[in-house]
């Protein structure tokens, strides 16, 4: 709701306070508290004002814990692959690390592949390691190597808001012609469609909306597909 | 700029007395130096250029390769006497990294290297005399110690110089022709006639160009054909060589060791 | 082989790419950049072979630069879609050299910083950034672009020495047709203090006094590079775009200027092409470089006229 700059004084204040990203909280020497703002952004909190945090843009991707990637298999190191999902240090991804594979039934990935995982551990003295299944059900649940289709670079904010139901830009697409995409928190977006024009006009919606190539609204967008070859 | 020396006089002869098409002549010696895998020593007319060829070979560091192909690594070194005036050139001199990157683009597409994972190839040109020319003989050179090193390749590639004086297209251009006029180089793969190389410096008109291009693509099936007989030639007598040792010693069971004394060396 | 050498050439000063002549040996290289994903080079393959690119241009259609000039003459920022490069001109007066007393000297500088993309390197440089300097050498100096004995001003004595420099921000695809562009405008844009010889005195009159002049150019090279790819179903396409270059299996760059004079053709290995097609795309060349000739003529004109000159 209100516009913050770093070192600003954000008023939180509740009994189970959660600090989201981009806010930290500093001790003075007289022994108080204060919650300070690390980003520039638009500061937000949840209904009962207990979660607080900073919404801003970024293209950077820093590795959170439970988050979904798309990352580029880079190498294989023994049992493991190297994969890179755009973020500081390359993760590591087990080769058994998939749904019902065992030793001697393991999936076959090349240098060069598409992965949709999910960041199982990411600390920040550590290499981040993924998975390609979900957490609670140990199925596959959509992870795994994801083939054909292109992938489209965005920034993060994009991202955040393509994963937001409420968002227009995915359901006014699919209504025209059907799609796939898969969308990473890594500042990348999976897409397949059948026919190769109908992937060429999501990426560029998606690089059309993104905040950080112009931002186009609903009107502006209805427009701009109008001029494509659909 | 006036030239005191005539480029192409109204007989038709050039200033080092060849004709307007002729090339200068070629001397081609794939005979081995040290040891090096592959090596050739080429000349045109003044211009001599030597190249040594060594590999494929575990990379020296890891991350450099390619897990899919093998790197080729180019070198190139001008003597300081190669020139009419003795200058010491800096080893990473701008128009000699060009040169080197150029001479790998042209042969990234030519060698197999997806044969060879994860290794390199490298290449070291050394440039002896300059007297012009000097692209198509690193060029011609490299061809010929590439696959006097059994590297595999899906073609030759010929390379040759044309320039315009006027309208009268000339080939295979010296030094003094270089100065005055413009010119351009051309590598042509001789079996599909496909061009691999174009490079082009100085102002030339379009209609010119097409001429000289068209011409230069011709003198590289021409230079194709002696850059095959000095393979061919070297390639009988090395089978040759390989026949006498393994026919019988005369004297018996004991003597296995032969010394084969080879003339490698060919001249035109 | 140099045709000639000035005092100045830009392979000779240290430090005009970052090199260090000092420390000879190879510095350690950063870590090849990840080549794109499978499903993204076939997706680029398939699409291209249909015709279709990826930011919806056509195969021979070219971004349309957009020139920015700065408050001073001589400075000009060139986009063409996300790749940018700003050049700059600016003159001094200096001693020519003995073996070119008549000549005046131009310097180019070009800074391919770490800045324009993490691929290049700021230690050696690296093949490519090696191309784009040499390039720019021969598309800007080489090809007599400026008219260098209009800038003697007294014989043996006074010399303009022009110094372009060329900085490289970003890089989306086809940074050298950019830097090539922003380099040939800025010395159109430029315009050198009125100088006065009486005797053997100069004087150099300041832009207040009077109107600064145009330096005389014997013509305006254009640099097109088209990148082919290694099926040869697919035509080539003309300024590629950051993914198409790295797919590309070759590239092919033409400088020309818009009286059909080839300055520089530079094909440096990739995939072999038949005669013909070298010649068809030559071809396609005059005519580009012919649009964006009248396209940069109609630029400078607009800012010229939206500046005022003082004089008194």
């Amino acid at each position: 709701m209100s516009l913050v700059l770093p070192g600003e004084h954000v008023p939180a204040q509740h009994v189970n306070l959660k600090l989201g990203p981009g806010l930290l909280q500093q001790s003075s020497p007289g022994g108080e508290s204060s919650i300070i703002a690390t980003r520039a952004g638009e500061l937000n909190h949840s209904a009962n004002r207990a979660r607080w945090w900073v919404e801003s843009n970024a293209r950077r991707y820093v590795p959170a814990p439970q988050e979904s990637v798309i990352g580029v298999v880079i190498a294989r190191s023994g049992e493991n692959w190297r994969v890179d999902i755009g973020a500081a240090h390359m993760a590591n991804l087990d080769g058994l690390a998939f749904e019902g594979a065992t030793k001697r039934n393991r999936p076959n990935l090349k240098v060069g592949s598409l992965l949709y995982a999910r960041v199982s551990l990411a600390h920040k003295d550590m290499e981040p390691e993924l998975e390609c299944f979900d957490a609670q059900t140990r199925k596959a649940e959509g992870f795994g190597e994801v083939k054909g289709g292109f992938v489209v670079h965005c920034s993060l904010k994009m991202c955040r808001q393509l994963l937001d139901p409420k968002h227009f830009l995915l359901p006014m697409l699919g209504s025209r012609f059907p799609f796939d995409a898969a969308t990473g928190l890594n500042g990348r977006v999976w897409v397949n469609a059948k026919e190769a024009k109908h992937i060429i006009a999501v990426s560029r919606c998606i690089e059309a909306v993104d905040p950080d190539g112009g931002g186009m609204s609903e009107a502006e967008m209805k427009k701009f597909l109008g001029t494509l070859d659909i | 700029m006036s030239s005191r020396v005539e480029i192409l006089n109204d007989g038709g002869y050039r200033s080092d007395g060849r004709r307007q098409y002729e090339l200068r002549d070629i001397d081609i010696d794939l005979s081995q130096q040290g040891t090096a895998d592959g090596c050739c020593t080429i000349t045109h007319g003044l211009t001599q250029v030597l190249v040594t060829v060594f590999g494929p070979k575990e990379a020296k560091m890891r991350s450099q390769t390619l897990h899919d192909r093998a790197v080729i690594n180019v070198e190139m070194n001008v003597l300081p006497f190669s020139t009419g005036e003795r200058r010491r050139r800096a080893r990473a001199d701008r128009r000699i990294l060009e040169l080197a990157a150029t001479i790998k683009s042209t042969f990234e597409p030519v060698v197999q290297t997806t044969l060879y994972p994860r290794s390199q190839i490298d290449i070291f040109v050394q440039v002896l005399q300059q007297d012009g020319g000097l692209l198509h003989a690193c060029i011609n050179a490299t061809t010929l110690a590439l696959i006097s090193a059994g590297i595999p390749m899906t073609d030759f590639v010929c390379a040759v110089s044309g320039g315009v004086h006027s309208t009268s297209p000339l080939l295979d251009l010296t030094t003094l022709e270089e100065n005055d006029l413009p010119h351009m180089t051309v590598a042509v793969m001789p079996r599909t006639g496909k061009v691999t190389l174009v490079a082009l410096e100085t102002r030339l008109h379009v209609d010119r160009f097409a001429d000289i291009f068209r011409l230069a693509g011709d003198a590289g099936q021409a230079l194709h054909k002696e850059m095959k007989r000095a393979v061919k030639s070297r390639a009988t007598r090395l089978v040759g060589a390989m026949e006498t040792g393994m026919k019988p010693p005369m004297g018996g069971a004991d003597a296995f060791e032969r010394d084969v004394v080879m003339e490698d060396k060919m001249s035109f | 082989m140099h045709k000639r050498a000035p005092a100045f050439c830009s392979a000779a000063r240290p430090g005009a790419s970052g090199f260090c002549t000092r420390c000879l040996f190879r510095r350690a290289r950063m870590p090849r950049p990840a080549s794109p994903s499978i499903p993204e080079k076939e997706f680029l393959y398939s699409s291209l072979k249909q015709s279709l690119r990826l930011d919806g241009r056509n195969l021979l259609e070219m971004r349309a630069p957009t020139l920015t000039f700065g408050p001073e003459l001589g400075w000009v920022e060139c986009a063409l879609g996300k790749t940018r490069v700003i050049a700059q001109v600016d003159a001094k007066m200096v001693k020519p050299p003995p073996e070119r007393p008549l000549e005046g000297i131009i310097s180019i500088h070009s800074e391919l910083s770490p800045m324009a993309s993490s691929e290049y390197d700021s230690g050696r440089p690296s093949d490519e950034e090696v191309t784009i300097t040499r390039m720019l050498d021969k598309v800007l100096r080489r090809s007599d672009v400026v008219d260098k004995e209009s800038l003697c001003v007294l014989a043996g004595q006074r010399v303009w020495h022009l110094r372009l420099t060329i900085h490289c921000l970003a890089d989306a695809g086809n940074m050298l047709d950019c830097a090539c562009l922003a380099g040939v405008v800025a010395l159109r844009h430029f315009r050198r203090p009125e100088v006065e010889v009486v005797g053997d005195e100069v004087t150099i009159h300041h832009p207040s006094e009077r109107a600064p002049v145009p330096l005389s150019m014997h013509h305006t090279p254009y640099c097109l590079t088209f990148a082919y790819f290694p099926e040869t179903s697919i035509l080539p396409v003309l300024d590629p775009s950051h993914l198409e270059e790295t797919l590309s299996a070759g590239l092919l760059s033409i400088a020309l200027n818009a009286q059909r004079e080839l300055c520089v053709v530079q094909k440096a290995g990739g995939v072999p092409l038949a005669p013909d097609e070298i010649l068809r795309i030559v071809g396609i060349a005059v005519d580009k470089a012919k649009e964006l000739d009248k396209t940069v003529e109609e630029r400078l004109k607009e800012d010229w006229a939206g500046r005022t000159v003082e004089v008194r």
